[in-house]
């Protein structure tokens, strides 16, 4: 990996450990000051960066490559798993266009999957598991909770579906998808297309 | 002139199996020419872009004026929105009743889902009644849910029901018999003596007569009804009539 030609071999660490002292270096992510001196918080791995100012960056990290986190208000892609009258469960796969290497949960909650006739929807015509979902993030969660989504825009919903027959349905509407061998509709709440990838 | 329809005249009445196909198609080279019909297909087929297949083993069925299915022989039931099922109440969490109606998975049944329920006055359900009701959600990606209540928050019949009598378990064929406008067998059971019935689409079936006896005489007389014709059946029962009394 590129990230370990320009540095010393890497170092482990636990959080609590006591890594440098203010002098020596600058204190980055998942690490704190304590006393003049810089702890680390994460377990992982050492990080010493020459940043180009006068003292190197030290912090820690799981991998060796950043892993980007959803934050309220990005734009991910996500699968859904399972369903109930009153929400979707659904796995994050992708924040933004970059794939993310563990699987966060997160939910769609019935009142977040439309903007308009909160109370009329049904989650079983909206999505069904195994759909793939444009959806934006509303809330990060608490500890135990997972993260709250919303799909209550027109460029957010489904994206890709598949029909009870087993081939990828083609959107018609913003409510419905067609499967192109058995010709059934079924209804799901339909992501509209942006104009850039519309071919002509 | 060659219809689609002709296609599956000659199949009226047969048994077909799954993989069976009907072409849709125009042959290459004949001189015959396909109309444009409209088919309807009923449970058991299903259209395959230019073909339908048959998904189902059993007969073809006709209705006028274009709709054909497959009738066929089902002793397990898939919970289906809008059909009426006997219950059995196995447990109660917080608000809701763990209801088993012979599918795969318990249905729930809220308990504001009964006539003149309030949050106040809860309903007197039981573990091990029976209840009658329907489906308001039942597909296979979610977990099914009755309500003991119509559109219009009426009973009509639903409920709570058998404090005494008998339950059993018949086909499903047969409870859509039991269940048509002018059923023979129903006719035929209401000479014998007077009874109550209760017919679940599950294929569930509540019966109670004046006796314990005339209960179970009943309950055998469904099970075997089943795979006899019409005249076996009356046969069978003209002579329960005169041997009961």
């Amino acid at each position: 990996m590129s990230l370990l030609e320009n540095m010393s071999p890497m170092k482990l660490c636990v959080p609590g450990e006591r890594l440098c002292s203010t002098e020596d270096c600058i204190p980055g992510t998942g690490t704190y000051l304590r006393h003049g001196y810089i702890f680390a918080s994460l377990a992982g791995y050492v990080l010493r960066k020459n940043e180009g100012e006068e003292l190197p960056v030290i912090s820690v990290v799981r991998e060796t490559e950043a892993q980007l986190l959803p934050d309220v208000g990005a734009i991910v892609t996500c699968k859904v798993t399972s369903i109930n009258p009153r929400f979707a469960k659904v796995h994050i796969l992708y924040v933004g266009s970059t794939p993310l290497k563990d699987r966060f949960r997160g939910t769609i909650r019935r009142e977040d999957v439309r903007a308009t006739e909160k109370d009329k929807v049904e989650t079983y015509k909206s999505f069904r598991p195994g759909d793939i979902v444009l959806a934006k993030v509303i809330s990060l969660g608490d500890v135990q909770s997972n993260y709250l989504l919303t799909t209550a825009e027109n460029e957010l919903g489904v994206v890709v579906a598949h029909s009870e027959a087993g081939t990828q349905m083609v959107p018609i509407s913003w409510c419905e998808m067609q499967c192109p061998r058995t010709h059934a509709k079924e209804f799901r709440k339909v992501a509209r297309v942006q104009p850039e990838y519309l071919q002509a | 002139m060659d219809t689609v329809h002709a296609r599956f005249k000659d199949k009226i009445g047969e048994v077909l199996l799954p993989g069976d196909v009907f072409s849709l198609s125009v042959p290459e080279g004949g001189d015959c020419i396909i109309k444009r019909e409209k088919i309807i297909c009923g449970p058991g087929l299903r259209r395959n872009g230019e073909e339908v297949q048959v998904c189902k083993s059993g007969i073809l069925r006709h209705k006028q004026a274009n709709l054909y299915w497959i009738d066929s022989q089902q002793r397990r039931y898939i919970p289906t929105k809008g059909e009426s099922v006997i219950g059995i109440v196995t447990a109660k969490s917080g608000d809701i009743y763990k209801v088993d109606v012979g599918g795969s998975e318990q249905a729930s049944l809220s308990y504001l889902a009964f006539e003149g329920a309030t949050k106040r006055n809860r309903p007197n359900v039981q573990v091990g009644d029976l209840v009658y009701g329907q489906f308001t959600i039942a597909n296979k990606d979610m977990e099914p849910e009755l309500v003991c209540i119509d559109s219009c928050g009426r009973a009509n019949g639903m409920g709570v029901f058998g404090a005494d009598g008998l339950l059993f378990k018949v086909s499903l064929g047969l409870v859509r018999r039991l269940l048509a406008p002018q059923s023979e067998i129903v006719k035929d059971l209401e000479k014998i003596f007077p009874l109550e019935t209760v017919v679940g689409l599950n294929g569930r079936v509540w019966v109670k007569a004046k006796t314990v006896q005339q209960t179970l005489i009943v309950a055998n007389l469904l099970e075997t009804c089943e795979n006899m014709t019409s005249q076996q059946r009356q046969t069978l029962f003209k002579k329960v009539a005169e041997g009961s009394f």
